[in-house]
């Protein structure tokens, strides 16, 4: 059936003659596909988007076993009515090939897979094949058609007289570290020497590891000398770059512990006066602990506050460290909500309000923002709504909650996880709907704490880029987008991954593993923001992060504790291009879970980072100098 | 999956502990433990059975469930099953339900991205042998007696106060057939043992709800609210509960005085299914209603916070738990008169499940924060506890696995 359409099923149930069943009754149930469509009971079919809707049909009389079938309605995109042409080149030099792309979409803007056919309006000009693979023949101008069905799109393509006589690149060499993006450039001449402008190569590099896009910026994963090649068809001209190793890596040393093994140690954070620490717990865990971090070799709890909570998930001050904001997470009486504590003395928190009003399905992460146009808010994460409640806590002892959110489209997907926010700006962390920026304050959209306002959205195929979880474990998995950090023109967003089921055999928990990749998202147009670079480890997750200066600092579940170089223009695979600086393992043998990392985020602070691992407690780690090689 | 020591103890009935010379306070050095249980080895406790039972119960705190054995050497946790999909986040264990045939059981977890799950779990090895996605805060669970169809409230505490719905699941293949909308907060529910109609409450909107098994759809529908109890043919309307959200602590806040809004929180069948005992939470009373006239008979008043039910299969007993009482009220059929009110060791007390010999009832107690949830032990004869168990926190959904 077509993308938003309906369509009536009609079920007869019959005996082994083939004879209608008195008093059957048939039920129709949505099997899956829960972000795609619905059926009623009585087989009305509503597609809501592209994609397959599993549906049961299942057949019951009282005191037998239900005859089931199971079907598939696969929804297809409505007939092409737009073509875009991924590759607008509109200049093309004599002797010029090049490959034209283009995608048919539906009215509703769904991708049709059907294939999108070319002609050249004149082939003296510009020879095309049917697949879209131009070749330049002449001067003059033909319009490339590219059609499918009844949808039409044109690039009207012109051939200069001038034929290209020389071509150089620049850089004609470089010399850079992996991971450095370099930008090449391709400066085609005609025979009198002027340059030829609006012309697009066609770039390649060998040998080695690494990438080039369409706009000639190459960023190289090893070490060695790059052949980098821009193509004209008849003309060609190569550049080298040779790349010497990032040279990143550095010792780090564990300066101090704080072993937690009671609960599952939750978020840490740190007061303003860097002398306070504050972590969370869970797994049962109904406190947080409060430590004197003053001498971060000897940290030491000096305080706890108990409540009625059975996970303090996360926890965070305001600026000035004058009120801390908690979560609470399946408590006994089921409000749960935030609670709000005076930090007068920051060693020895004490409770002054709660608000618990909406948000009795728990709340998973809350952000403290102050603005001095609108005053200072909690953002917190809904458990059971998945919205996001703003609650104004100005006057800390009367929060009240001003505005909410909640990413659009069917509740399932809309499973919000983390909250950033920075320059007025928040970035949510929506789960099955992705990275979702919102106008709280900043002004590009008009947004308020009160009146929250869609900036734009970044979201991908979680089912496509975890399918080997799925073979792995079984489907039903869990992924989605769990923490974002903005930094510079990038969106860092992590995913939390685990497989539907643990190691077939396996005795407990120590052999379990998460998985996940992060991500670094391009926002410069806000409008269009694109995925530019990722890091995923080789064992374990992604989780929390931190950004202190060009380096990263992440919790990685399994994969303990990394850092990384992000410094420059980010690109690729940064694992490959030997970013990472550091790795800890922060595994304990005396651990919640024994002998097994699970590192959940860090906190930065002066050079030193506060890594806290739900099995393990908190650590505090510092990264040494590069170290010296000695003669 | 890990087996562990024991960690339970048998309290017995003072009177007997003085006889016995038992030590009966609560033990925590496993060097005592260990001399009790060898005391229990030589020669069993008279308050204790001399057949074992297995006794399965869900914590929603720490994502598992507990497998307890209750028999002539006391009660014990034997095994720990974790159960869930997010190795961090709770998943929350809530309903728990064993098959007819008892070669399965099945367990709701509320808690997803919103929505929760059905499982089906192999009774002999505790493998999970099958999942289906429910809606919101799959709950409470339950069989029809031939063992094809689980019928699942779909709690949805959540948010706005808009009618839920119950799932029908297809166990044999875990396949959710139908979702029957009821109205805000569908809670508590049970199947007759006719197997011919399921009956929830739905704590927002003070109404039981009977879904007709036959057709799956909703047959009749009953208001609860203290003075202005009636029986409605059909569904109800749109309901809403007049409140945009549950604020009422899950049963757990006193009500104003006066208040005459049941909040029912467990719809119970009589044995012959002739009367349906609605627990109101609210109002600490139970509505007996008939359910062939489908009026109220009385309102019977029992300790604060009745919460959940259980009936005897003789029918000569119900059971309620008295979430704000810390308590157990053990109530005689067709009477109503209260036999006894039996104090529980944590707070928040949960779900009740009477053995299938009718010789004890099986207490599930939530605890408060960091305590451990808690499994209690009555004897239904001699009105005691007799035996208590440590298990995970916020202990809900319990059914006799043998």
């Amino acid at each position: 059936m077509r993308s938003r359409d309906t369509m009536r099923l009609r079920v007869r149930a019959l005996d082994a003659s083939g004879n209608d069943v008195p008093g059957a009754v048939v039920r129709f149930q949505r099997a899956g596909g829960f972000f795609e469509g619905d059926v009623s009971p009585e087989g009305l079919v509503r597609s809501g988007s592209t994609g397959t809707l599993p549906l049961v049909v299942s057949v019951t009389q009282p005191g037998r076993r239900p005859v089931i079938e199971r079907l598939e309605i696969r929804m297809v995109p409505g007939p092409a009515s737009r073509i875009d042409v991924t590759t607008p080149v509109a200049t093309l030099a004599q002797g010029q090939r090049m490959r034209y792309l283009a995608s048919a979409f539906d009215v509703a803007g769904d991708k049709r897979d059907d294939r999108v056919l070319w002609t050249s309006s004149n082939p003296r000009v510009v020879q095309l094949s049917r697949d879209g693979l131009a070749a330049a023949m002449a001067p003059g101008t033909a319009t490339l058609m590219a059609t499918a069905g009844t949808a039409k799109q044109e690039v009207v393509v012109t051939v200069p007289t001038r034929r290209i006589a020389s071509l150089e690149v620049s850089p004609s060499s470089a010399d850079a570290r992996t991971g450095d993006v370099i930008r090449f450039v391709a400066k085609p001449k005609d025979a009198s020497g002027k340059p030829i402008d609006g012309l697009t190569p066609i770039w390649s590099f060998s040998p080695g590891q690494g990438l080039i896009g369409t706009d000639g910026g190459f960023v190289g994963y090893e070490q060695g000398t790059y052949t980098i090649t821009a193509s004209f068809g008849t003309q060609t001209a190569e550049a080298t770059v040779t790349l010497s190793a990032r040279d990143v890596r550095r010792p780090l040393e564990v300066v101090g512990r704080a072993p937690r093994r009671r609960f599952t140690t939750e978020e840490v954070w740190l007061h303003p006066n860097g002398k306070v620490a504050y972590l969370g717990s869970g797994s049962g865990g109904d406190l947080f602990y409060t430590l004197d971090i003053s001498n971060p070799a000897n940290p030491i709890v000096v305080d706890s506050m108990v409540m009625n909570t059975r996970r303090v998930n996360d926890l965070m001050t305001n600026a000035e460290g004058t009120v801390l904001v908690n979560t609470r997470e399946g408590a006994s009486d089921r409000k749960n909500g935030i609670v709000i504590s005076s930090l007068a003395d920051p060693l020895h928190p004490v409770k002054i309000a709660e608000y618990t009003e909406g948000l009795t399905g728990g709340v998973h992460s809350a952000f403290v923002y102050t603005q001095p146009k609108y005053g200072t808010h909690v953002y917190a994460t809904n458990d059971g709504t998945n919205e996001l409640n703003i609650i104004d806590i100005t006057d800390p002892t009367k929060p009240r909650e001003v505005g909410k959110y909640r990413a659009p489209g069917p509740n399932a997907g809309g499973a919000l996880h983390d909250i950033d926010i920075q320059d007025g700006l928040a970035y949510l962390s929506n789960w099955n709907e992705g990275l979702i920026i919102l106008d709280v304050g900043n002004g590009i959209k008009g947004g308020s704490p009160m009146s929250p306002v869609v900036v734009s959205q970044y979201k991908y195929d979680l089912n496509d880029l975890y399918r080997q979880v799925e073979l792995a474990g079984g489907p039903g998995f869990i992924r989605g987008t769990h923490t974002a950090w903005r930094h510079k023109n990038y969106v860092f967003i992590a995913d939390e991954v685990f497989p539907s089921s643990g190691v077939q055999g396996a005795k407990d928990a120590s052999a379990g593993r998460a998985y996940g990749r992060l991500q670094v998202v391009d926002v410069s147009d806000y409008a269009n923001p694109k995925s530019v670079a990722f890091y995923e480890p080789e064992y374990g997750g992604v989780h929390n992060i931190w950004i202190a200066g060009d380096t990263l600092y992440m919790g990685a579940y399994n994969a303990g504790f990394r850092t990384f170089d992000i410094s420059g223009e980010l690109r690729g695979d940064l694992r490959a291009q030997q970013r990472e600086m550091a790795h800890l393992n922060t595994a304990d043998m005396e651990g919640f879970v024994k002998n097994s990392a699970m590192t959940w985020g860090v906190v930065v602070r002066d050079g030193l980072a506060y890594v806290n691992d739900m099995y393990n407690g908190l650590w505090i780690v510092r990264m040494k100098p590069k170290r010296g090689i000695t003669p | 999956m890990s087996s562990l020591a024991a960690i339970a103890t048998a309290v017995a009935p003072v009177a007997r502990v003085i006889r016995a010379g038992v030590l009966v306070c609560v033990l925590a050095a496993g060097t005592v433990l260990q001399a009790q249980a060898k005391a229990m080895t030589a020669s069993p406790a008279p308050w204790l059975p001399e057949k074992t039972y297995t006794i399965a119960v869900a914590s929603e705190g720490t994502d598992e469930i507990a497998i307890i054995t209750f028999g002539p050497a006391g009660a014990s946790v034997q095994q720990k099953i974790p159960i869930g999909l997010n190795a961090t986040d709770p998943d929350g264990p809530h309903g728990l339900a064993v098959a007819p045939d008892r070669a399965h059981y099945y367990v709701s977890t509320a808690h997803g991205t919103p929505y929760g799950s059905f499982w089906k779990l192999r009774a002999r090895d505790h493998a999970v042998v099958g999942r289906v996605q429910l809606g919101n805060f799959p709950a409470t669970a339950q069989l029809t007696p031939e063992g094809h169809l689980a019928f699942v409230v779909n709690f949805n505490l959540h948010g706005a106060m808009v009618p839920s719905d119950v799932s029908v699941v297809g166990v044999d293949d875990m396949v959710e057939l139908t979702r029957i909308t009821t109205c805000t907060m569908p809670h508590g529910s049970r199947i007759n043992r006719q197997g011919t109609k399921h009956y929830s409450a739905c704590m927002m909107d003070d109404m039981l709800v009977e879904i007709d098994i036959a057709t799956l759809a909703v047959s009749r529908h009953f208001l609860l609210t203290k003075g202005k109890e009636m029986g409605m043919p059909g569904a109800p309307a749109g309901m809403g509960g007049g409140a945009t959200h549950d604020m009422s602590g899950h049963g757990m806040t006193a009500p104003a005085a006066g208040d005459p809004t049941c909040s029912p929180t467990w719809a119970q069948p009589s044995a012959d299914g002739s009367r349906i005992y609605v627990a109101c939470n609210r109002t600490s009373d139970i509505v007996e209603i008939d359910a062939a006239t489908w009026k109220v008979l009385r309102r019977m008043p029992f300790g604060a916070g009745v919460y959940n039910l259980a009936a005897t299969a003789d029918g000569t007993k119900l059971i309620a738990t008295n979430k704000r009482d810390q308590s157990v009220s053990i109530i005689a059929l067709p009477s109503g008169r209260e036999l006894a009110r039996i104090p529980t060791r944590r707070k928040v007390v949960h779900g009740a499940v009477v053995s299938p010999d009718d010789k004890y009832v099986f207490i599930s107690v939530e605890g408060i924060g960091s305590e451990p949830g808690t499994v209690e032990i009555i004897d239904l004869v001699t009105l005691k506890t007799v035996a208590t168990v440590d298990v995970g926190q916020m202990a809900g959904g319990i059914d006799v696995l043998r």
